[in-house]
């Protein structure tokens, strides 16, 4: 055997041996909660792996007991985020397609404004904007929370869209122009079908910032539009925190997105390779 | 059919805080029905911010457009019924080709279903697509899309027909059998048709009347024949021919030559006063080699093509280099001596000053 060959396959045992750790490293806290999430309640803090596992934690959570409504915090993050990406889309698209293909005046300036909506972060906001929805009265409200959500979703949407229409040629709305279709007409029978990959990619991404955010809920509700991730902390008050219950209700919080994605993954990966492979 | 008139047509582009740029400077043309005009010249000249006008996608900034004598410019494009035929084809990836052909009929909702059906079969005899009207773009070849793109300008009988660079993305074998295609489906149809182009070969061929432009101006507007046998300017004489005109400065001597430099003496066409400055354009088909008499020269380079050959030479004391369209039976080699004379009544003389000819 050459010394080159043995020199690979030493090489590639390196990396496997990398990998493993890795993927140790990386899964390892899932495993924790999934664990964590099965313990009974008198062994939660027991350091030996041996426990008898149950489903009482995930009853718990999902039977609303111990006078938390996890169900409705689940059923308020599936309403805020949803109406949160579908506001999102129903504005940001055309003003991703004007901004893509038009310069007017100040048309930088209103993009650059809407990108700071997401480098800046969000507790510089958040007391001005507590008063404020006390005093409109969209304090804890449905309305309140998909609002203050745009401005995580529409920034992403509209800069993600942006490029997408910018990929497309101009002409082929043109073309549709000169066959007598109106610019509205052009814009929804010939720019959107095109795009739809896009459409679906980052209207998952949208959906799983608006999913996870946590500050604005935890500030801007209190009860009746509560989300769950903030929810899912209320199980650490009282007297005695539970452990089990927040592993429980994390991970029950995890199914949409994980659902959402492996539904639509097939434009998963078209949207995201979009532009790299011209057509 | 119908006839296009452009009257002092002006494109200026103008943005806050920087020179406005003048595009179009005032162009006017006339197309009879059914003609095909070429608008040629070099890339920025114009040409198809021109072509985009006449479509409506730019906005007129001076002068008007009058299709069959009525103006259009305050139609927005769907109102123009004028066919473009895209330089990139802008054809629909996700519907196949027959859907492209029906997708602009539908648009005015003029025809019924079973009508569009037949229309898209109609024009998909006329241009040779019958084959393929299930196939989508992405599988088409260049010279395919073309055509596409073609039928589906021409499916709702336009007034006008804009072709923007047809062929420029063809290869060569596939651009000489679209482009007499092109010609057969144009004269068959009748429309009156303005093609765009920087390649004089496409016009040539194409074109009832060509208008060769340049910085925003027609510099002339004539038959192939007539801007190759007299172009106006050094700029016309420049851009039409192939391999291009020779372009020698020198100074008209009051008895019909042009002095090159103290050796070489070209006689010219016209007479010219003595002592102006003069350009002189020689095509290198219409130079022969000659035994003794003529100019004499110096073989720098010669490229046998086979079927011609191209000779560069050195003319004794004149700085630009001649090159001249060789018999294919004629062997040159570097440094060899030879004399070369040029046709008087072929010859071309232009002001050296403004470039214009002064025949």
């Amino acid at each position: 055997m050459s010394r080159t060959t043995s020199k690979k396959r030493l090489l590639g045992w390196l990396a496997d041996a990398a990998l493993i750790l890795y993927f140790v490293f990386a899964l390892f806290p899932i495993a924790w909660m999934v664990i964590l999430s099965l313990k009974p309640a008198n062994q939660l803090f027991s350091t030996y792996f041996s426990f008898s596992p149950t489903l009482d934690g995930y009853r718990t959570v999902l039977g609303d007991s111990e006078g938390i409504p996890f169900v409705r915090f689940f059923v308020n993050s599936l309403v805020v985020s949803l109406g949160a990406v579908a506001l999102s889309l129903l504005v940001g698209l055309p003003a991703a397609y004007a901004s893509a293909r038009w310069r007017f005046k100040g048309s930088e300036n209103l993009m650059f404004t809407l990108l700071s909506f997401r480098f800046a972060p969000e507790l510089t906001v958040i007391i001005p904007l507590f008063v404020l929805y006390q005093k409109l009265g969209l304090f804890d409200t449905y309305v309140g929370m998909v609002w203050v959500l745009q401005l995580v979703t529409l920034p992403l949407i509209v800069w993600i869209m942006r490029s997408y229409f910018a990929d497309l040629t101009p002409e082929l709305e043109q073309a549709a122009l000169l066959d007598g279709y109106t610019r509205k007409q052009a814009f929804f029978k010939v720019a959107i079908p095109l795009v739809k990959p896009g459409i679906a990619a980052v209207s998952l991404l949208a959906f799983i910032f608006a999913w996870n955010n946590f500050v604005f809920p935890l500030i801007l509700t209190s009860n009746e539009a509560q989300t769950v991730t903030v929810g899912a902390l209320s199980f650490l008050g009282g007297d005695r925190p539970k452990y089990n219950l927040t592993a429980a209700a994390a991970l029950v919080s995890v199914v949409p997105p994980l659902l959402l994605a492996l539904t639509i993954q097939r434009y998963l990966v078209r949207g995201l390779s979009f532009g790299a492979v011209k057509s | 059919m119908t006839e296009l008139e452009l009257r002092d047509l002006r494109k200026t582009y103008s943005a806050r805080g920087r020179p406005s740029v003048d595009a179009v400077r005032g162009i006017d043309l006339t197309l009879r029905s059914g003609e095909l005009l070429g608008l040629l010249g070099p890339s920025g000249c114009g040409k198809s911010t021109t072509l985009r006008m006449i479509a409506g996608l730019e906005t007129v900034t001076g002068g008007d457009i009058l299709v069959d004598g009525s103006s259009v410019i305050a139609r927005p494009a769907q109102q123009r019924n004028i066919g473009v035929a895209f330089e990139n084809y802008a054809l629909y990836p996700p519907l196949t080709v027959a859907e492209n052909l029906a997708f602009g009929l539908k648009a005015r909702r003029r025809a019924e279903r079973g009508d569009v059906d037949h229309k898209v079969k109609e024009i998909a005899e006329r241009v040779d697509l019958t084959a393929i009207l299930d196939a989508r773009p992405a599988g088409l070849s260049s010279g395919q899309k073309q055509r596409v793109s073609l039928a589906r300008a021409l499916i709702r009988e336009p007034d006008v027909l804009l072709l923007d660079e047809p062929l420029s993305h063809l290869d060569a074998a596939q651009r000489d059998t679209t482009r007499r295609e092109l010609k057969r489906i144009q004269k068959d149809l009748g429309h009156t048709t303005i093609l765009v182009t920087h390649d004089q070969e496409e016009a040539l061929s194409l074109a009832d009347r060509i208008a060769v432009m340049k910085d925003g101006v027609i510099q002339q507007l004539g038959t192939p024949y007539e801007i190759y046998d007299s172009p106006a300017n050094v700029f016309v004489a420049d851009f039409v021919g192939e391999p291009a005109i020779n372009l020698l400065p020198g100074v008209a001597d009051g008895d019909g030559h042009a002095r090159l430099s103290d050796a070489a003496r070209v006689a010219l066409p016209v007479p010219v006063p003595a002592g102006r400055e003069v350009v002189v354009g020689i095509r290198p088909e219409d130079l022969a080699l000659t035994g003794d008499d003529g100019l004499p020269a110096r073989v720098l380079a010669h490229e046998p093509l086979l079927e011609s050959g191209i000779a560069t030479l050195a003319l004794d004391g004149v700085e630009s280099p001649l090159v001249v369209l060789t018999d294919p039976d004629v062997r040159l080699a570097h440094d060899d001596r030879v004399h070369v004379t040029a046709e008087t009544h072929l010859t071309h003389v232009f002001d050296a000053e403004t470039g214009d000819s002064l025949r």
